[in-house]
C-alpha cells in the first residue's frame, strides 16, 4: 500500500529507512545463502548421472576413489536428508530387509554392529550393491539406477554410522525395532563394558 | 506548574489548541529509530501491518504468476517438480496465514478503536508484540523459500506426507513453526479487539449502535480465539512427531493420521469465515456510505454475522468427504454446509435491499462491492455444489475446487478489501486515491479474475488435478491453461496499477478532508490522518449513525487527564462510563520479547533443548515488559 514509504518521503524518517534497509539485507542474505546451498535435484543431468558409475576401486574391492561429479554435487548422498530418506525407501522397496532385516542382519551381515566387511566408504558400499559380493550378496546393477544405488548406499552407511549425522532420514510410521539411524547406532561397538560387543561377523570375504 | 497541578488538569479546562499540544505531547510517538521500534500507537502498527500484509500479497501473487507460466503449456520445463511443490505450498500458506487473516486484523487494529471512539486499542504493547511476531513468521517462511528449504507439503500439510517418514529435511518444520508465529499474533490481536469492543466503546454506543464492521471484527475475533488453538495443537504435535519422535500421527504406534485432518480443518474451515466476516463488515460500511442510508436490517445483519460464526465451527468435515468417514457424519456436514447459505443469503439480500432503497453513488469502493457480490455469489453456488458428497467425490482435488475457493476467497475477501482500501485510504494517509485509476483497477481485476478462474471450473470437470507441475499434451487441458495464463496477466496488471495508484496517491494524492465520503461512523469525526490521540475529546454516541444525526455538532464527553495516557472504560451492554483507565506508553520490550520468542521457536526446529534455554531470554524480556513502573492507577 505504500503508506510507510509515504511517511519516509514526507519527512525523511531515518528510522523507517533503516528498518527497510535491514529487512532488505536480511532477505538478500537469505537469497545469497540459498544460492550457495545445494538444491534438491529430483532430475539430475544425464551426463552427471552416468559419471556416478565411474568410480575406481582398490584391487581388493575395498575403498577407492569416488567420481569427481560426486564432489561437484556436494557429497549429497551421505549429507542430505532427502537422499537419505530416498535410500531408506529403496531399502524396503528392493527387499534389503529380506537378508539384512532392520539393519541388525539375518542371512546377511548386520550393519548396526558397525563392523564393515569392505569398509565404511561410500564407494565400497556402492560397489557392493552394484556388483554384488561373495557369499550371497546379489548385484543390483540391472535393477536400480546408479543414482538410486548411491542413495541406498548413503542410507546403509547411516545405519552403521559411529557418530550421529547432522542429516538423517527420520523415523517411519512403523513399530520401532531398533535405535534410530540418526543417533549413530553403531557407536555401541566402542562401548567398554565388562563384556564388550562381540559382533558375529559372518563369513569373511 | 508543578506535577501535582498537572495531574489534576483535565481536558475540560483547556482550549482546543492548548489541548491538542498537550495531548500530542502525551500520545505522540517520538521520532527516530528508537521511537519507531518502541511505538505502541495502534495507527502506526496498523499501518505497518497492512503494508506488510500487502507486500506478502504481492509476493504470493508473483508465485502464482510463476505457476501460471509453468502451466501455460504441456510438458513445460520452466520450473522443476520440487520447486513447483514449494511454490504452490508457499503461495497458499502465504495467502492464508500471512496475507488474508493478518490484513483483516490489521484493518481492525487501525479502524476499530477509531470506530468505537476511543484513544487507543486495548493492550497496546501486546499489539506491538503481535506485529513483530507476524513479521518474523513471514520472514521465516520467505527466507526458507529462498534457501530452497520452503515447505513443499501444501498449505494444509497433511500427514503422513508432512510427517517424519515422507517429509525429509526441515521443510515441514518451517511450515509448522510459521503457523505458531502467525497464530500467536492473530490470537493476540483477537484478544485486543474483543476487549476494545467490549470495554472501550464511546459512551452511549450500546450494543445496538455498534457499526457493522466492528460487529464483524468482534465475531471474527471470537472465531480466532475458538478455532486457532486447534491448529496450534496440530502443528505443535507435528513438530513433536518429527523432532522428538512422539507418535501423535503414527498409526503403527497408536497415533492417527485422521486426527491431523480433524484438527486442521476444525481450524481451517472457521479460517474461511475469519477472512470472510471482516469483508462482510467492510461491504456493509461501504454500502451504507455510498447509498446514503443505513444498511437495511441491522439486527438481521448482526444475527447473520453471529450465526455464521457459530455455524462456521460445525462445517469442517466437508473438507474430508473423501477421507472415508461414516455416511451419517458426512450427511450431517452436508446439511450444515448447506445451512450456511441461509445467513450468507440474508446478508446478500440485505445489501441488495439497501442499494435498492438508496441512491447509490458508483465510486471505486462501491464498484468493488458490486464485484464482490457477483463473484461471491458464483463462489457460493459452487460451494453448495461441493457441499454435496457425491459431487464432491467427483471433483475433489481437481481445478474445480481451485476455482471454487478462489471465487470465495478472492471474491469474498480481496474485492471488499480493495474497496476498503480505496474507502479508508484518505483516513490512513490524509490523501485521496485516484478515481480514474481506481476504475481501471476495478475493471482489470474484475475481468482478469473471471477470465482466470472461471475456466478452471471447466478444467476441473475435465479432470485436471490440483498441484501438478505439468501435464501431458494428450490431455484436453492445454488450450484452457493457455487462456488462464494469459488472463492472469490482465489480473496482474490490475494489481500492479493498484500498487502504483496507492504509492503515487500516498505521496502526491489530493489532500483529503476529514470526511470525504460523507460517511456516518466515528472514524470520520477526526482529522485525516487522525492525530496520535485519535479524538481530542471522547465522542458521545446517540444512534447507529452518530455523524448523520447532526452533521455540524458531535456531543463529547470530557474529564480525561492530559498529562498521561488515559482512556474511558464503559460497560459492555449499554456503554455507560465506568472508569478512567491508564493506557500503557511506548516500550521497547515487546520487540525484545518478540525477538527472544523468535529465536526460541526457530531454534526449536533443530533441537528440543531450545525450549529449555530459549525460555530464559523470553522470561527476561517478559520481566522487563511487565516491570512495575511505579505509577499508581487513577481509577474513578
Amino acid at each position: 500500500m505504500g503508506t510507510e514509504s509515504v511517511t519516509e518521503k514526507a519527512n525523511v524518517n531515518p528510522a523507517s529507512a533503516l528498518m527497510v534497509a535491514g529487512l532488505l539485507l536480511l532477505i538478500s542474505s537469505g537469497g545469497v545463502f540459498g544460492w550457495l546451498r545445494q538444491a534438491r535435484e529430483l532430475r539430475l543431468d544425464p551426463p552427471g548421472v552416468s559419471d556416478l558409475d565411474r568410480f575406481r576401486l582398490m584391487q581388493n574391492g575395498i575403498s577407492g576413489t569416488p567420481p569427481e561429479s560426486y564432489f561437484a554435487l556436494g557429497k549429497v548422498y551421505e549429507s542430505d536428508a532427502y537422499n537419505l530418506s530416498q535410500g531408506k525407501r529403496l531399502y524396503s522397496w528392493f527387499g534389503c530387509a529380506a537378508c539384512h532385516a532392520d539393519g541388525r542382519g539375518g542371512i546377511g551381515p548386520s550393519f548396526l554392529d558397525g563392523w564393515w566387511l569392505y569398509g565404511p566408504e561410500m564407494v565400497s558400499i556402492v560397489a557392493s550393491i552394484r556388483d554384488g559380493r561373495p557369499h550371497g550378496m546379489p548385484a543390483f546393477r540391472d535393477k536400480m539406477t546408479i543414482e538410486q544405488i548411491w542413495q541406498l548406499a548413503g542410507y546403509v552407511q547411516t545405519i552403521g554410522s559411529y557418530t550421529p549425522k547432522v542429516a538423517a532420514p527420520s523415523r517411519n510410521d512403523d513399530k520401532h525395532t531398533r535405535p534410530a539411524e540418526n543417533r549413530g547406532p553403531a557407536k555401541i561397538l566402542f562401548d567398554e563394558g565388562p563384556a564388550g560387543v562381540h559382533a558375529d561377523q559372518g563369513p569373511s570375504p | 506548574m508543578t506535577r501535582e497541578d498537572d495531574s489534576e488538569l483535565r481536558d475540560t479546562a483547556l482550549e482546543a489548541t492548548e489541548l491538542d499540544r498537550r495531548l500530542t505531547a502525551t500520545w505522540a510517538t517520538p521520532p527516530g529509530l528508537w521511537g519507531a521500534l518502541s511505538t505502541v500507537d495502534h495507527k502506526i502498527i496498523g499501518r505497518r501491518y497492512i503494508t506488510t500484509a500487502v507486500v506478502f500479497l504481492a509476493l504470493g501473487g508473483l508465485l502464482s504468476l510463476l505457476m501460471r507460466l509453468q502451466l501455460a503449456q504441456p510438458e513445460a520445463r520452466f520450473i522443476g517438480p520440487d520447486r513447483y511443490n514449494q511454490i504452490f505450498s508457499i503461495h497458499g500458506t502465504n495467502m492464508m496465514f500471512l496475507f488474508a487473516v493478518p490484513v483483516m486484523q490489521a484493518m481492525a487494529v487501525y479502524l476499530v478503536p477509531l470506530m468505537v471512539g476511543t484513544r487507543s486499542i486495548a493492550f497496546p504493547r501486546l499489539n506491538a508484540f503481535s506485529y513483530w511476531m507476524y513479521l518474523a513468521g513471514g520472514l521465516l517462511l520467505w527466507i526458507a523459500f529462498m534457501l530452497d528449504a520452503g515447505p513443499d507439503v501444501g498449505w494444509f500439510a497433511y500427514v503422513p506426507l508432512s510427517g517424519p517418514e515422507y517429509a525429509a529435511g526441515k521443510r515441514a518444520d518451517i511450515w509448522a513453526q510459521m503457523i505458531t508465529f502467525t497464530e500467536v499474533s492473530a490470537l493476540a490481536v483477537a484478544v485486543e479487539i474483543v476487549v476494545t469492543v467490549f470495554k472501550q466503546r464511546a459512551p452511549g454506543m450500546s450494543l445496538d449502535r455498534i457499526p457493522l464492521f466492528v460487529w464483524s471484527m468482534l465475531v471474527t475475533s471470537f472465531l480466532v480465539i475458538l478455532a486457532m488453538p486447534a491448529i496450534m495443537i496440530a502443528s505443535t504435535a507435528l513438530i513433536l512427531d518429527r523432532l522428538v519422535e512422539t507418535h501423535f500421527f503414527n498409526p503403527a504406534e497408536g497415533g492417527d493420521v485422521l486426527l491431523w485432518q480433524h484438527l486442521f480443518w476444525f481450524f481451517g474451515h472457521p479460517e474461511v469465515y475469519i477472512i470472510f466476516l471482516p469483508a462482510v463488515g467492510m461491504v456493509s460500511t461501504i454500502v451504507a456510505t455510498f447509498t446514503r442510508r443505513p444498511v437495511f436490517g441491522y439486527l438481521g445483519m448482526v444475527m447473520a454475522l453471529i450465526s455464521t460464526g457459530v455455524l462456521a465451527l460445525g462445517l469442517w468435515v466437508h473438507h474430508m468427504f473423501v477421507a472415508g468417514l461414516p455416511r451419517l457424519g458426512e450427511s450431517f456436514f452436508t446439511a450444515s454446509s448447506m445451512a450456511i447459505a441461509i445467513p450468507a443469503g440474508l446478508q446478500i439480500f440485505c445489501w441488495l435491499a439497501t442499494i435498492w432503497a438508496g441512491r447509490p453513488i458508483f465510486k471505486t469502493p462501491f464498484l468493488f462491492v458490486i464485484g464482490f457480490m457477483v463473484i461471491f455469489v458464483i463462489g457460493g453456488l459452487t460451494g453448495v455444489m461441493v457441499a454435496s458428497v457425491p459431487f464432491d467425490t467427483q471433483v475433489h482435488d481437481t481445478y474445480f475446487v481451485v476455482a471454487h475457493f478462489h471465487y470465495v476467497l478472492v471474491g469474498g475477501a480481496v474485492f471488499p478489501l480493495l474497496g476498503a482500501i480505496y474507502y479508508w485510504f484518505p483516513k490512513f494517509t490524509g490523501r485521496m486515491m485516484s478515481e480514474t485509476l481506481g476504475r481501471w483497477v476495478f475493471g482489470l481485476i474484475f475481468a482478469g479474475f473471471n477470465l482466470t478462474f472461471f475456466p478452471m471450473h471447466i478444467l476441473g470437470l475435465r479432470g485436471m488435478p490440483r498441484r501438478i507441475y505439468t501435464y501431458q499434451p494428450e490431455m484436453p487441458w492445454s488450450g484452457l491453461n493457455m487462456l488462464i495464463s494469459l488472463s492472469a496477466i490482465i489480473l496482474a496488471v490490475g494489481f500492479l496499477l493498484f500498487f502504483i495508484d496507492a504509492i503515487r496517491s500516498g505521496r502526491s494524492g489530493a489532500p483529503a478532508p476529514s470526511n470525504p465520503w460523507g460517511a456516518s461512523t466515528l472514524e470520520w469525526a477526526t482529522s485525516s490522518p487522525p492525530p496520535p490521540y485519535n479524538f481530542a475529546r471522547t465522542p458521545v454516541v446517540g444512534s447507529l449513525e452518530p455523524l448523520s444525526d447532526n452533521p455540524d455538532m458531535l456531543p463529547v464527553a470530557a474529564g480525561l487527564r492530559v498529562d498521561c495516557r488515559e482512556l474511558l472504560v464503559t460497560s459492555v451492554v449499554e456503554a455507560i462510563p465506568e472508569a478512567r483507565e491508564p493506557s500503557s506508553g511506548d516500550s521497547i520490550w515487546p520487540l525484545w520479547a518478540a525477538l527472544a520468542t523468535t529465536a526460541t521457536l526457530i531454534w526449536s526446529i533443530f533441537t528440543p533443548w531450545a525450549v529449555v534455554w530459549g525460555s530464559i531470554p523470553v522470561a527476561i524480556a517478559l520481566i522487563g515488559w511487565f516491570w512495575p513502573k511505579g505509577t499508581s492507577e487513577d481509577d474513578s
